[in-house]
């Protein structure tokens, strides 16, 4: 989370406009998902992780650690696909091409589909996604309160941080019930610490004028057409690549 | 005698938990003059600087700001946190927004604002405290320091005439510290009034203007700084010491007054040096 955060905020793409590469990345999850996953899906993530790495400059470690959680949950899933079981005469266990293929789709089309999404959540922070959310027209309170959370998330993993630190440095950690206890008791004390905080940030904002509506000021995005027009050309190239592709394959 | 800017006169909070945290208190801020509020910890300073803009309503007793009764319905308060700004002890406390920018702009937005103007009140904010190249950052990744600083510009982007802080210098290495009182300094000489709690005599002793002494919920005399510190008296009543240069003056016989202030680290090495080789 710390990690991905990081290079969210500091990738050589930060200041680009959201949509130069929400526009892409959504593009490429569109084409994922509807055309024929075995031609279209190796390229898209080919395509991206290199974008990924060579164009915004986030480390290949970043990149694969982000897409490794969701890539040994596939994997664990492709037996399930790929051997049926067999109950008509006693019980077998048989292979079963068709489900071995359709495991194989399934796991590379959700891989790229992961990668489109990995690309934006590095290269972009989750407060521009939001901003983002806002053109769209999705209420201001909302946004106001996913920013607000976003927020107070890394002030409380803080307090967490420093209040486990605390406890282990007493041996709060020492045994398994323990450890339970401490957390318990964490836990406990961070609900209560949160409603304080909670009290006096309301205090902090009424000094500065708050009513009830937390405005700030947006920042100003210049669009690149330019930009824009060189990663929707990158899509539509990957889409023609892979229909082509396709075609020579079938 | 002149109308104070801000004057408090008998203030009495008790929380609704019963503690009763200022206990019949009188205070003045005077215009373009810096003004520490010392007492030891616990002694009520937060409590009382959250009643200089309205956040806290006292029990009972009366607070005028240029001479008129302050009151507390909205128009009027949102005009009086204009004037007094407040900064608190922790700065997790008063920052919200995702980056440093949003940050300060909220301020300036809330006055009425509009986008453009907003914007040069941010510019002129960071600028004041010197973190111009911060304004892009993720909030999350400041410094305490930092953290610090941009809360400061938060309030400042707002104008106001009295800057509250509440221990500025809590929790700063001293490096922070110097940097951050450099700021302060310059915005006192632009025409701020400064007003700061703390419980480090040394601080009050060398940047303060006047210090009030602060004990279990009253303030038992208010003054120029070299007068109050200088009262042993006092100081023993609030459980506070005397600051180490007045002590080393006062064993080396010099005079201090307001008049001839000796208040630095280098004041005293010059003097040392002085006597060192008037023995050699
Ligand atoms: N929210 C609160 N509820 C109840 N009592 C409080 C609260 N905040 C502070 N107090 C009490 O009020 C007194 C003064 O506290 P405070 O103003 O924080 O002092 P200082 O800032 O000088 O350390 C203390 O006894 C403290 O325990
Ligand atoms: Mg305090």
């Amino acid at each position: 989370m710390r990690a991905i955060d990081h290079h969210a905020w500091t990738n050589r793409w930060r200041d680009w406009h959201p949509v130069e590469k929400g526009l892409p990345a959504i593009g490429l999850l569109t084409l994922t998902l509807i055309l024929p996953p075995l031609t279209t899906a190796p390229l898209v993530l080919a395509g991206v992780m290199l974008t990924t790495v060579y164009g915004a400059g986030i480390p290949w470690k970043t990149l694969l650690s982000v897409l490794a959680a969701p890539a040994t949950f596939l994997l664990a899933g492709i037996p399930f696909l790929a051997i049926s079981i067999d109950f008509t005469s006693g019980f077998a266990l048989t292979f079963s091409p068709e489900g071995f293929q359709l495991a194989l789709q399934t796991m590379i089309r959700a891989l790229a589909a992961m990668s489109c999404l990995a690309f934006l959540i590095l290269t972009m922070p989750l407060t521009d996604g939001v901003l983002l959310l806002r053109r769209m027209g999705v209420p201001a309170g909302i946004i106001e309160l996913i920013l607000l959370i976003y927020r107070l998330i890394f002030v409380f993993a803080e307090r967490a941080l420093t209040g486990r630190q605390a406890q282990a440095g007493r041996l709060g950690y020492s045994r398994l019930d323990r450890s339970v206890r401490s957390l318990g008791l964490l836990g406990g004390n961070l609900f209560q610490r949160a409603l304080e905080q909670a009290r006096r940030l309301e205090m902090g904002l009424m000094a500065r004028g708050y009513t009830g509506e937390l405005r700030v000021l947006t920042p100003r995005w210049k669009l690149s057409w330019m930009r824009l027009a060189v990663g929707v050309a990158g899509v539509s190239l990957t889409g023609l690549a892979s229909s082509w592709l396709a075609r020579g394959l079938l | 005698m002149n109308e104070p800017l801000l004057a408090v006169r008998d203030l009495e909070y008790v929380y609704p938990g019963g503690v009763a945290a200022l206990r019949g208190l009188d205070l003045r801020i005077e215009q373009g003059r810096k003004l520490a509020i010392l007492g030891s910890n616990g002694s009520g300073k937060t409590t009382l600087l959250l009643h200089l803009n309205g956040l806290c309503k006292p029990t009972r007793g009366e607070i005028r700001l240029e001479g008129q009764p302050v009151s507390y319905d909205h128009r009027a308060l949102n005009d009086w946190r204009r004037r007094v700004g407040l900064i608190l002890q922790e700065p997790d406390d008063q920052l919200f927004a995702a980056t440093v920018s949003q940050d300060v702009s909220f301020g300036p937005l809330n006055l009425g604002l509009s986008n453009a103007d907003a914007r040069e009140r941010v510019r002129e904010a960071l600028e004041a405290l010197r973190i111009l190249h911060l304004a892009d950052r993720a909030t999350h990744t400041l410094s305490f320091g930092q953290k610090k600083r941009v809360a400061i510009a938060g309030v400042l982007a707002m104008r106001p005439e009295i800057l509250v802080l509440d221990e500025p210098t809590a929790g700063l290495d001293s490096h922070g510290v110097t940097h951050l009182l450099g700021a302060l300094e310059q915005l006192h000489e632009a025409g701020a009034t400064l007003v700061f709690s703390t419980h480090d005599v040394e601080l009050a002793y060398a940047w303060a203007d006047d210090v009030a002494v602060f004990h279990d919920g009253v303030v038992l005399r208010q003054g120029e700084t070299v007068a109050m510190l200088s009262d042993r008296e006092l100081l023993r009543r609030a459980r506070l010491r005397c600051p180490l240069l007045l002590e080393v003056a006062e064993a080396l016989g010099v005079e201090v007054s307001a008049a001839s202030p000796f208040r630095s680290r280098e004041a005293l090495l010059v003097l040392l040096q002085e006597r060192c080789a008037g023995q050699g």
